[in-house]
């Protein structure tokens, strides 16, 4: 199949299944967790899910000519697959990278076709950026692990069937080096999910607190005390899929929003209103090309590598400064307005997250600083020193 | 749409590199600007014939190489990434560009095979200073029996040129070197790398070329707009690589000063913004030489964040290096005059932003 029918496919199946984007109605959707595995599996009927991924582990074994077919038809839809974005963006690449032959077999088709939605468990109150500070720990058992502790900042755990759980397996080595990363059943007892309620109002994420959670050996991913560069693997994905995921039209901050708010609201008569939305444009259209250009050059054998960071940072740093720019085009409607009566308020009042969400921007400089400019690393006075006898946040 | 250079640009664009290295470095690009010529002939020559330059985009018919534009977005890059001082953009960008865009078969098969050899220089004439800079049906210069009267400013190369396209309000008038009432006054510009001259015309005979003026001079501030956002965004990564190494090797408080998160963070931004221009230049490098219904606004969208970038880019390099930065001596001033004359000729910020409005229908 060509590329072009490729796409013909897709924009036929879209359209029978998916509903265009119409800006009338709320941005979130609402559609249900059963909808939206329904809708899953649909994609993966159909030869549209897992597009570049192996054949042997329910992937379609195609090339990113027909990724990127597949993101610019479906841009112009409403696709309810926000529960899946998190596993296959991250944790599936990563099994695939890292995982045994078992494991692969066992979790990534159910991932593809929607019968398991995974979360990915990180974060701690006590870290923020310094992932590798994490506190929650497993202990070696006869039969495998206990792991006990707090994460925080976990998309989608309250409707997740598995996570995967970095934790520390060694206190007595240094930092980064007693990490482990582990398949973990979020729907165990000892599992607990908390809704965590952001500056929007909203709750997109979630407190998952461990007690007593027992694990398998099996459940690890990659090697015992090797998770940390299981876990960069995954930041590294995660960058990507923040950075040059599908870009949906429905963005309030984007171009194509802005514009028609502009004419709803008949400002687009206004010249500096008009070069205002032609810099929004500007930048979301290169956006869009370094994204292609990243594809482009890693199909061709050159890796994306740390340039991702430049990718995410670009995603994060966009919202902020069009939250900027907007004050300047609406005025004081923005004070009268909202996050549920204007979707342009929440977006502005979600930026600030995005920009610390996988990374803060402060990160992400400081990777691209140093592994693709090369600039000299920050000793890090924390780095030969065993994990149990750093001062750490409470 | 492919973003990524070909196996062919790839080995044009390392051998125009090596060119720069190996005969037109920073030293020799001091020597030209203390010396009275606006290039140096010989570099010309060379680029011209040995590496085909001149002649890359015209077509064959004519005496070129019958390449894309895209290819010569290549060389444009890295003759702006080392400021190599040339008459290439005035000739086989916006006087080659001119002259294919209209339909004037006597004047194309007169100029476009010497252009193509490097033996004869062309230049636009069309500004007529700020907010005119692409005069035309609004041009104050006028043609009355055949005869030019009026000025044109910021013109490149044309103290050097052998013919210049002159935009008048009868249209777009070709007028030769040796024409009586032709003066022609270079600038001491600001930017020291590019030779910039005031022209005016006193009852200068020229001939009116047919062809579709204002349709020509559109895809010709495309044209512009690319080749200006290829050398920027080119330039712009030349000032993060100099600036990245100096952050090397400098010391401050016993450690490189590249260690610091304020140092790191600007070149970050730095690089994360001429990411995006890069991919943009490419973008709009491809809908021009694939004459896409978009080139219009892919190309001033380059040309928008690549002047842009630049200045920044440029300025944050003699910031960076402090007070070494800010000698005569040091490269970074040459830079920034060149950010700067790059981002207001041939239309300035603003410019940009009504034609990326405009083409978009907003």
């Amino acid at each position: 199949m060509s590329t072009d029918e490729f796409r013909a496919k897709a924009l036929a199946w879209l359209q029978q299944n998916a509903k265009p984007f119409d800006d009338n109605e709320p941005s979130s959707g609402g559609a249900t967790i059963e909808e939206s595995k329904a809708f899953q599996k649909g994609l993966w009927e159909a030869g549209l899910a897992g597009i570049t991924w192996p054949k042997e582990y329910g992937g379609q074994g195609l090339g990113t000519a027909e990724q990127l077919a597949f993101n610019e038809v479906a841009a112009n839809f409403r696709m309810p697959v926000g529960p899946f974005v998190i596993g296959l963006g991250m944790p599936a690449p990563v099994l695939l990278e890292f995982g045994t032959e078992a494991q692969k077999k066992r979790h990534i088709e159910p991932m593809l076709k929607g019968d398991e939605i995974w979360s990915q468990l990180f974060s701690e109150p006590s870290g923020g950026s310094d992932v590798a500070s994490l506190q929650t720990s497993a202990t070696k058992v006869e039969d495998g692990w206990l792991i006990n502790g707090q994460k925080v900042w976990t998309s989608g755990a309250q409707f997740s069937d598995f996570g995967a759980v970095l934790v520390r397996t060694d206190p007595t080595r240094p930092k980064h080096q007693g990490i482990t990363m582990f398949i973990v059943d979020l729907h165990h007892p000892g599992v607990t999910v908390r809704p965590l309620v952001v500056a929007t109002g909203d709750a997109p994420f979630n407190e998952v607190f461990f007690d007593d959670v027992h694990v398998p050996d099996d459940a690890v991913i990659g090697e015992v005390n090797n998770g940390w560069s299981v876990a960069v693997a995954m930041l590294r994905y995660e960058r990507v899929t923040i950075g040059t995921g599908v870009r949906a039209r429905a963005n309030p901050l984007g171009y194509d929003a802005l514009v028609e708010l502009v004419r709803a609201r008949g400002l687009d008569g206004d010249a500096s209103v008009r070069r205002t939305l032609a810099q929004v444009y500007a930048k979301e259209s290169a956006m869009r090309s370094y994204s292609a250009v990243l594809h482009q050059e890693a199909k061709a054998g050159v890796p994306i590598g740390a340039r991702g960071s430049a990718a995410k940072l670009a995603g994060a740093t966009f919202p902020l400064w069009v939250s900027d720019l907007v004050q300047d085009i609406f005025g004081e409607e923005l004070a009268l307005q909202n996050a549920d009566t204007l979707p342009l308020t929440r977006s502005i009042l979600a930026a600030p997250g995005g920009a610390t969400a996988g990374g803060s921007n402060e990160i992400q400089r400081n990777i691209i600083a140093e592994r693709v400019l090369g600039l000299p690393k920050d000793a890090g006075v924390d780095k030969n020193i065993p994990f149990n006898q750093l001062k750490l946040s409470k | 749409m492919t973003l990524i250079d070909t196996a062919d640009q790839r080995d044009l664009a390392s051998s125009v590199k090596r060119f720069v290295s190996g005969q037109a470095p920073m030293s020799a690009v001091r020597e030209t600007i203390k010396s009275d010529a606006a290039y140096d002939p010989q570099v010309w020559r060379r680029l011209a014939q040995e590496l085909g330059l001149a002649g890359l985009a015209i077509p064959e018919q004519y005496g070129g190489a019958g390449a894309s534009w895209s290819d010569l977005v290549v060389a444009l890059r890295e003759l702006g990434a080392g400021l190599v001082p040339s008459p290439l953009l005035a000739t086989s960008v916006l006087a080659t560009g001119t002259l294919l865009a209209l339909d004037d078969e006597e004047a194309r098969a007169a100029w476009l095979p010497r252009f193509a050899e490097g033996t004869a220089v062309g230049a636009l004439a069309v500004s007529e200073g700020t907010g005119r800079e692409w005069a035309l049906a609004d041009s104050a210069v006028t043609v009355s029996d055949g005869a030019v009267t009026g000025t044109k400013t910021a013109v490149l190369n044309a103290d050097d040129a052998d013919v210049l396209l002159v935009t008048t309000s009868a249209g777009i008038v070709l007028v030769e070197r040796d024409a009586p009432g032709l003066t022609i006054t270079p600038v001491d510009a600001l930017d020291l790398t590019r030779g910039i001259a005031t022209v005016t015309f006193d009852g200068t005979p020229g001939r009116v070329l047919a062809g579709d003026a204002a349709a020509a001079l559109e895809s010709v501030i495309d044209l512009a707009n690319l080749a200006l956002a290829a050398e920027q965004a080119a330039a712009t990564k030349a000032c993060l690589d100099m600036t990245t190494e100096y952050a090397k090797i400098r010391y401050s408080f016993g450690q490189p000063i590249g260690i610091y998160q304020g140092v790191k963070h600007p070149l970050a931004n730095i690089y994360t913004d001429w990411a995006l221009t890069d991919a943009a230049v490419r973008k709009a490098s491809e809908s021009l030489a694939e004459g896409s219904e978009t080139a219009s606004l892919d190309a001033a969208v380059a040309r928008h964040l690549a002047s842009s970038g630049y200045i920044e880019a440029a300025k944050q390099t003699m910031l960076l290096h402090g007070g070494i930065g800010f000698t005569w001596e040091h490269d970074a001033h040459l830079y920034y005059r060149n950010a700067i004359t790059g981002n207001v000729l041939l239309g300035g910020p603003t410019a940009q932003q009504d034609r990326i409005a405009a083409t978009l229908g907003v």
